[in-house]
């Protein structure tokens, strides 16, 4: 049994993109805090409270709300974050929809919104519609209306077959 | 917002988890995190320490014999509505598992963090009341089962006592039973659980869940309904019976008065479902 006491910290390690981290965390610290600290500021929060989904990034291969995660608790996890998709210089498929099809505007939302895009089509990589719209259920976005979300995730999914 | 100050617990066995959790009288178990994070931030609650579930393995399962369904406390949401055993044995555990919250929190929340957090918005009694669901729960040295319906008691308060986890949600595996879950989020839902001979109605159950304070048996609304052929009037009536026998709370979304309408609402619309042979 390991115990890390109130003040203490906690040496946690991560492997966020394909590189190993290393690095110590109070126990009460939130994970996008330290990603945030890392330097992977892609990970917006937005509401703080689990509703929005501007946090979403992939642990363990299932997307989640790093706002409700505890840096410790993510100790020994593989992740990936928005910074992790591309490569290189080429964008992701499902990065090139969204802006494509102009799956946003402001862009605070897109982070996430891509991110459990990218789970959703892992899982299910010829969604219809409806499940589409409730893939992306846990993600608000306050400026697009979604409809051009919808038809990016689309045309990413249309592109990523046989892949 | 920053969670409180807590030290943190990583037990490397469930034993090691109950000692500490006897020992320490605030100290509160960690599965996925969705309710307990959040009440950490609003500081509702100032736990000494957290203890974590999630890597002890011994909780984390689903299996299933010829009669029961047997899910650990770990299972998520998402694995619940997904897996294939629950799917084919189970249909009503499944729906309502699927419709929880959004992918991401499916994602971590738990059956057991579920039932032990006994928030009035909670989808799972109602599949579990209807199937007549069990609870094993564990501490130091000791172990008991009990139904679950009764084992949520009030707004965040169920029967378990300092140093007690539910390691374990036990499904019976009912056959020949038709099933619908109707629901609006965060505000009323309704399962119902159907077998017929023929034309009559031989069993019937029906639970409310999401209205508050706890999930409910609707068993007024049931005894209409046994050894009838379901026919218009019965189901009127079974739903005024359900509307009737139902106290819910109201939310900001919904006042009481429109949460029972809809429980008379979805108990109608259920039973037709349910009726028309979903399986
Ligand atoms: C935005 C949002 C929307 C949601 N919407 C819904 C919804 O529509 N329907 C719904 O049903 N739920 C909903 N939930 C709740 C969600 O499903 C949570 O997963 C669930 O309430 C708690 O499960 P958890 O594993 O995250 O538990 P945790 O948050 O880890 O724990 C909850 C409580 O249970 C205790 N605990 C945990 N595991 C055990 C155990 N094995 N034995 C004893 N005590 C234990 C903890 O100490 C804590 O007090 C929502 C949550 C959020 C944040
Ligand atoms: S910041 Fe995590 S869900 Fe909004
Ligand atoms: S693009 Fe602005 S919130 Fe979605």
């Amino acid at each position: 049994m390991k115990v890390i006491e109130q003040e203490q910290k906690a040496k946690v390690r991560y492997k966020i993109n394909g590189q190993q981290y290393e690095t110590e965390v109070e126990p009460r610290r939130l994970l996008v805090h330290v990603l945030r600290e890392l330097g992977f500021t892609g990970v917006h929060i937005g509401c703080d409270t689990s509703h929005c989904g501007a946090c979403t990034i992939i642990m363990d291969g299932k997307s989640v709300k790093s706002c409700t995660i505890l840096g410790v608790e993510a100790d020994g996890s593989e992740i990936l974050t928005i910074e992790g998709l591309a490569q290189g210089e080429k964008l992701h498929p499902i990065q090139e929809a969204f802006w494509e099809k102009h799956g946003l505007q402001c862009g605070y939302c897109t982070p996430g919104m891509i991110m459990q895009s990218y789970w959703l089509l892992k899982n299910n990589p010829n969604p219809s519609e409806e499940e589409i719209k409730e893939g992306i259920s846990g993600n608000l976005c306050r400026c697009t209306g979604y409809q051009n979300i919808i038809d990016a995730i689309k045309l990413a999914a249309e592109r990523m077959k046989g892949q | 917002m920053y969670p409180p100050k807590f030290g943190y617990v990583i037990p490397d066995s469930l034993d090691e988890a109950l000692e500490f959790l006897e020992k320490n009288e605030d100290a509160r178990p960690l599965a996925g995190g969705y309710s307990l994070i959040p009440m950490l931030k609003l500081r509702l609650i100032r736990p000494s320490y957290i203890v974590e579930l999630r890597r002890l393995n011994d909780l984390h399962y689903i299996k299933s014999d010829d009669k029961t369904l047997y899910l650990g406390a770990l299972a998520t949401h998402n694995e619940i509505a997904t897996d294939q055993k629950v799917k084919k044995s189970v249909p009503v555990v499944s729906a309502v598992s699927s419709v929880i919250a959004d992918p991401q929190i499916r994602n971590m929340g738990t059956i057991g963090g579920e039932l032990a957090q006994a928030d009035p918005v909670t989808d799972h009694p109602a599949s579990l009341l209807v199937t007549e669901a069990k609870v094993k729960i564990k501490s130091k040295g000791n172990e008991r089962i009990v139904p679950f319906e009764g084992f949520q008691k009030d707004i965040y308060t169920t029967d378990l006592k300092t140093g007690e986890l539910i390691v374990e949600v036990q499904v019976p595996i009912l056959k020949g039973y038709t099933y619908s879950y109707k629901r609006m989020e965060d505000t009323a839902a309704v399962a119902v659980l159907l077998r017929k001979e023929g034309e009559v109605i031989k069993d019937v159950r029906i639970a409310a869940s999401l209205i508050g304070p706890v999930g409910t048996r609707l068993r007024e609304a049931e005894k209409v309904l046994m050894d009838s052929k379901g026919d218009s009037k019965s189901i009127e009536e079974a739903s005024k019976k359900a509307m009737e026998s139902v106290n819910p709370i109201p939310s900001p979304r919904a006042s009481a008065e429109y949460k029972k309408k809809l429980v008379g609402v979805y108990t109608k619309r259920a039973l037709l479902e349910a009726m028309g042979g979903k399986q």
